[in-house]
């Protein structure tokens, strides 16, 4: 990871990329967490700017507070310092579909100009792809129905792909009024955190465009790094440096996960 | 109805003819009726399909050849991303598939459960799962709203296999650990029904270690009550137990190198389930 020097502090490109999506979320949202990515940036958050933001894992737990990085959704820490633990069904069936999250917080292993995500194969033949990824998990429940979708993801031109060669969970689908069409009621992605800024859906196109750049990256680096001919919006603004107490938070967490 | 129904895993597990569908309660690496799917592993069945919120009960199962179809919603070991007998018999597609998400996975169970022919939900909609999977189709709803939705068919299955930490005679049976999984559902989505559990206790015993909201399963959807100590090793049993992360990694390094998995096989899946325990223990102090 190439290191950034601001003023005095130093940090990664992933250490920025934690923190912006730290940023983006607010106090109080319900948000429902996958681990890796999502999870350290929730907890961040959930340590600075917003401490009554209310973590949702998919293994039940309302409300978790782990004082370091759960392993795994399994984690027993989350369902100790939950409000509440609930059953999975449970989770589907009342939580995700009705549209109780306010926030649903994703990676993704390929990502298109759509904001479709792809976790089930590599290639474009379902029978006999390249490569076989876990699966589904619970992102198309997700992907459906919270208010919107924010996905973290490092930005390469092999994960942000012009179309993804399996729709696991729908974004925008083949563009604005697809997600209206089809029924799905929450808005979609409508942010992508990347290592190198900050994509958003264009109003009028729903395609994804760069709207924020981190710190002493520059337009042509994100270009080059993505699949797709990627639009620059007209209001592109710069992503602010990390300060000393979010980067000492985020440090300090990751120690703890140690 | 039979009021003691305590049997052991070879005599369930005999019930089971070639071709069967059968669900395996738990999730991922946790709660797995472990005893009874290696009971299942040293019978002649064949052909199965098999139901899961997958782990190493699928990986298992793939590598010694009981399995024709999967359905599942992920295969996972949790700490260890994919099972790497399940991943290896994909990418060769030597088994067939059947491809959900969780939420759709549980719809098809709960539909099962209530003796629906499905369930709709609006996750699945535009993604290629309706497109590799034609058996799947939409439904749209007749009033006012108009919505189209996918309609998830009922996933009826011949067995249901689950764990659970304590049960009586009858076949109530309680979880101790924070999470019912789905086993319920398992149970309820099934013609026969077989429950493993940590400890056989008396009724009244139940309800010492736990409120009764804990009885996940009662008698009227139990058919078989067999007592396996560590029977979900190496996934959790909480609190009775945690995962043998160490097992585990065991099994996922001799599961990825075809070179090493005949030792495993031999040394740990070759007897029976006093003989799995003893060895397992053996491992363990080797570690010391």
């Amino acid at each position: 990871m190439t290191a950034t020097t601001d003023a005095e502090l130093t940090y990664t490109s992933d250490e920025m990329m934690s923190i912006a999506a730290a940023r983006a979320l607010s106090n109080g949202q319900r948000c429902f967490v996958g681990i890796g990515l999502p999870s350290t940036a929730a907890n961040v958050a959930r340590r600075t700017h917003a401490p009554d933001l209310v973590l949702v894992y998919e293994s039940g737990t309302l409300g978790s507070k782990p004082d370091r990085l759960p392993a795994s959704i399994g984690d027993g820490i989350l369902a100790e310092t939950a409000d509440a633990v609930i059953s999975v069904p449970e989770v589907f069936n009342y939580w995700l579909q009705p549209g109780r999250i306010d926030v649903g917080f994703l990676g993704a292993a390929q990502l298109d100009k759509f904001g479709n995500i792809n976790t089930t194969v590599i290639g474009d033949d379902y029978a006999n792809p390249k490569v076989r990824l876990p699966g589904a998990g619970g992102a198309p429940e997700i992907a459906a129905s919270c208010h919107e979708v924010y996905v973290v993801v490092r930005q390469s031109r092999r994960s942000f792909v012009d179309r993804v060669d399996f729709v696991t969970s729908v974004g925008h689908g083949s563009g604005k009024g697809d997600r209206e069409r089809l029924g799905l009621r929450g808005a979609g992605p409508t942010l992508v955190i990347t290592d190198l800024g900050i994509l958003r859906p264009d109003p009028d196109t729903s395609e994804l465009m760069l709207s924020q750049l981190h710190p002493g990256v520059e337009v042509e680096q994100v270009r080059e790094a993505t699949g797709w001919d990627l639009k620059v919006s007209p209001e592109l603004s710069r992503t602010d440096a990390p300060t000393e107490a979010e980067l000492s938070t985020l440090r300090a967490l990751k120690e703890a996960s140690k | 109805m039979r009021t003691d129904k305590t049997a052991t895993a070879d005599e369930v597990v005999a019930e089971l003819a070639d071709g069967m569908t059968i669900g395996i309660g738990g999730w991922g690496s946790r709660r797995k009726p472990m005893a009874l799917v290696r009971a299942i592993l040293r019978s002649p069945v064949r052909d199965l399909t098999v139901v899961s919120y997958g782990g190493p009960d699928v990986g298992l199962l793939v590598a010694a050849g009981k399995v024709r179809r999967v359905v599942f919603g992920f295969v996972t070991l949790d700490t260890i991303p994919y099972d790497p007998w399940f991943g290896r018999a994909r990418q060769e597609g030597s088994i067939e598939v059947t491809e959900y998400d969780e939420g759709m996975f549980a719809a098809a169970l709960s539909a099962a459960a209530q003796r629906l022919p499905f369930l709709p939900t609006r996750a699945g909609l535009g993604s290629d799962v309706l497109r590799v999977n034609p058996r799947l189709r939409t439904v749209r709803s007749p009033y006012a709203d108009g919505e189209e939705l996918v309609a998830v068919p009922a996933q009826r299955l011949d067995v249901a296999f689950v764990h659970l930490n304590r049960a009586d005679p009858h076949g109530n049976a309680q979880y101790l650990g924070p999470d019912p999984y789905f086993d319920d559902l398992f149970c309820l989505a099934a013609t026969r029904r077989f429950v493993s559990v940590e400890k056989v206790v008396d009724t009244a015993t139940l309800t010492e270690e736990g409120p009764v909201q804990s009885l996940l399963l009662n008698r009227s959807t139990v058919d078989a009550v067999v007592e396996s100590p560590h029977g979900a090793h190496f996934t959790t049993a909480v609190p009775d137990y945690g995962r043998d992360e160490r097992f585990q990694r065991h099994y996922a390094e001799c599961a990825k190198d075809p070179g090493r998995w005949p030792e495993f096989a031999d040394r740990f899946l070759a007897g029976d389930e006093k003989a799995y325990q003893h060895e397992v223990t053996r491992f363990t102090e080797e570690s010391r």
